[in-house]
């Protein structure tokens, strides 16, 4: 009945940067065919309490790519098991399960693009929206002996925020960091930018 | 109550509450194929978890579309539903419904109270809580942070002359912006946030304010 | 002890994915004059000193009880419904470790607050009881929201 004719993909794996989540797999080539692929997925929650549930996927069911963004899919900080089948006309591979169970706490965080600008005295920061489950660390000094760090914590979302109003000549510098306060991680600092207000002048 | 022949008529439509600061407005559009003609509502109202649907005595026979139910639904902790009919000499519609409104997730938070101050190189700004509904002026006033104790302020500050806008979210009322540049027109807009599910906002009136002049000539250091 | 067991958690993320689901799931409650969380005994009289222990209680209630008893057809629902349960289970699971730590003391208020909801759940047919709960998923969202900010009005 054309069931399991064709092989199950293989190779599953997940690339996870920044919490967006990518599963992959080897093609299933049968030449001059386009195959068809069918990814579902169960959370910890699912294979303690009802382990015959398995969920289809947001993006990828049907899909014609060998890999799935199941970014929409893995919202808790649970064990996720993940599986994919190929599927050609009435024929249908068997289940192909990813070895280990993916944890959205595995994700690998980087440091976020920022342009440090200044508005007249006004340092001001912009950052890369990255998603709602991210905060950004923002630590910023005066480049100056004995110059005290200042940490602010912005939900910027792609929006110039306000950081300090700057004293002419001295220079300030700006590093930042994400926090990603669901998984309770944080990525490394970003290089430190800096930025200085010209001229001595000095208004009364 | 006139008896009517219930389903006589089509039932109102877009029925919901319209929610600001706690004040909380039932609101309709008349049944299809009957706007102009001269159709009169009823509203009735029911507390989650409660045991029968209550008459609200002003909306009684009404021919606006709209009804006032701050009163009845001024527990925000609590649940509602609302219904209203339409009427039209002896016919009359079913009941049209609203979903499960519960105010305190509901409301919209209004913008706060933003008073501006400007010399040549600052401008502070004064905000004034937005304050919850209240049945009469003279009842004493409660602000929306004591109900959201994690409501916070987005301010969004707009240089025209640079045409560069920067933001910065406050939880105290006053913030003064200071080196600005002199004789400059800076625009203000301020929204309340509460942190938690999305909330329909409200942001305020834009409010713009000129640095003054430099009155004295810079010092070369 | 609530902020402090429950430190890695996103409750508005949830809180957004219950918002989408809530109109359609509360249209199925049908028995308007009945509440499962929100009598006077239950969740608003919970004094912080029995916070932590109410959540455990009720993230048990739902994992264990709720979640399995709501049967849904609907994928779109389904997946929203299980990216709470999930969340539920994490949270139900770091607040078990954070109770053998001793730092979420239960009390009998909490439990007898807790007896009630689940006497308030079995008072109805299954289905209608846990389509019920489901709906009042934004009174316990807000009421943890509340408690895990720290002291407020």
């Amino acid at each position: 009945d054309g069931v399991a004719i064709l092989p199950a993909p293989q190779n599953l794996s997940v690339h996870s940067t920044n919490m967006k989540h990518l599963l992959m797999w080897s093609p299933v080539v049968v030449p001059g065919e386009i195959i068809h692929y069918f990814v579902e997925y169960q959370g910890e929650y699912e294979s303690l309490y009802m382990s015959h549930i398995w969920i289809p996927s947001s993006w990828g069911s049907p899909t014609e790519d060998p890999e799935c963004d199941i970014t929409d899919d893995i919202t808790a900080t649970v064990p996720y098991n993940l599986r994919v089948r190929a599927s050609l006309g009435s024929q249908t591979s068997a289940w192909s399960t990813l070895q280990h169970p993916f944890n959205r706490n595995t994700t690998i965080l980087t440091p976020p693009v920022m342009e440090v600008t200044k508005d007249g005295f006004h340092l001001v920061i912009k950052l890369e929206d990255l998603g709602p489950q991210f905060e950004f660390l923002v630590a910023y000094w005066r480049r100056e002996p004995g110059a005290k760090e200042h940490v602010k914590v912005v939900r910027s979302r792609g929006i110039p925020v306000h950081l300090e109003t700057m004293e002419p000549g001295v220079p300030y510098c700006v590093r930042v960091r994400t926090l990603v306060k669901a998984i309770g991680r944080h990525s490394p600092f970003s290089q430190a930018e800096c930025v200085k207000v010209q001229g001595e002048t000095l208004p009364l | 109550a006139v008896l009517c022949i219930s389903g006589g008529l089509p039932k109102p439509t877009n029925i919901t509450f319209l929610s600001i600061n706690m004040r909380n407005i039932l609101q309709w559009s008349p049944p299809e194929g009957l706007q102009g003609t001269e159709v009169t509502y009823t509203v009735q109202y029911f507390i989650y978890g409660q045991k029968k649907w209550l008459n609200k005595s002003e909306c009684r026979n009404i021919s606006r579309t709209c009804c006032d139910l701050s009163v009845e639904t001024s527990d925000y902790e609590h649940q509602y539903y609302a219904k209203v009919k339409a009427i039209w000499e002896t016919n009359c519609s079913k009941w049209a419904e609203t979903g499960r409104f519960y105010p305190f997730l509901e409301t919209q938070i209004g913008p706060p109270g933003i008073a501006l101050t400007t010399d040549e190189r600052s401008i502070s700004i004064v905000l004034t809580a937005p304050e919850k509904w209240k049945r009469n002026p003279e009842d004493s006033s409660l602000s929306m942070q004591q109900i959201y104790s994690n409501l916070k302020y987005n301010v969004s500050v707009y240089n025209t002359q640079s045409n560069r806008t920067w933001s910065q979210y406050v939880t105290n009322h006053t913030l003064v912006l200071s080196w600005l540049e002199p004789d400059t027109l800076y625009c203000v807009h301020v929204e309340s946030f509460v942190p938690g599910p999305p909330r329909l906002a409200r942001p305020s009136e834009k409010l713009c304010v000129r640095t003054l002049k430099d009155q004295t000539s810079a010092v070369k250091v | 002890g609530l902020r402090r067991c429950l430190i890695s958690m996103d409750i508005h993320h949830i809180e957004e994915t219950f918002q989408e689901i809530k109109k359609t799931i509360q249209a199925k409650d049908t028995f308007q004059n009945v509440t499962i969380l929100s009598t006077p005994e239950t969740l608003h009289s919970i004094k912080p000193l029995d916070v932590c222990c109410m959540t455990k209680n009720l993230l048990a209630f739902y994992v264990d009880k709720v979640f399995k008893d709501h049967q849904e057809l609907n994928p779109q629902i389904l997946r929203k419904i299980s990216s709470i349960a999930n969340s539920f289970l994490y949270m139900k699971k770091a607040l078990q470790r954070c109770q053998e730590q001793r730092q979420c003391h239960c009390r009998d208020e909490a439990t007898n607050a807790t007896r009630i909801i689940h006497d308030n759940y079995d008072q109805l047919e299954v289905r209608s009881a846990a389509i019920k709960s489901l709906g009042e998923l934004d009174v316990f969202l807000a009421w943890i929201d509340k408690n895990h900010q720290g002291p407020s009005a």
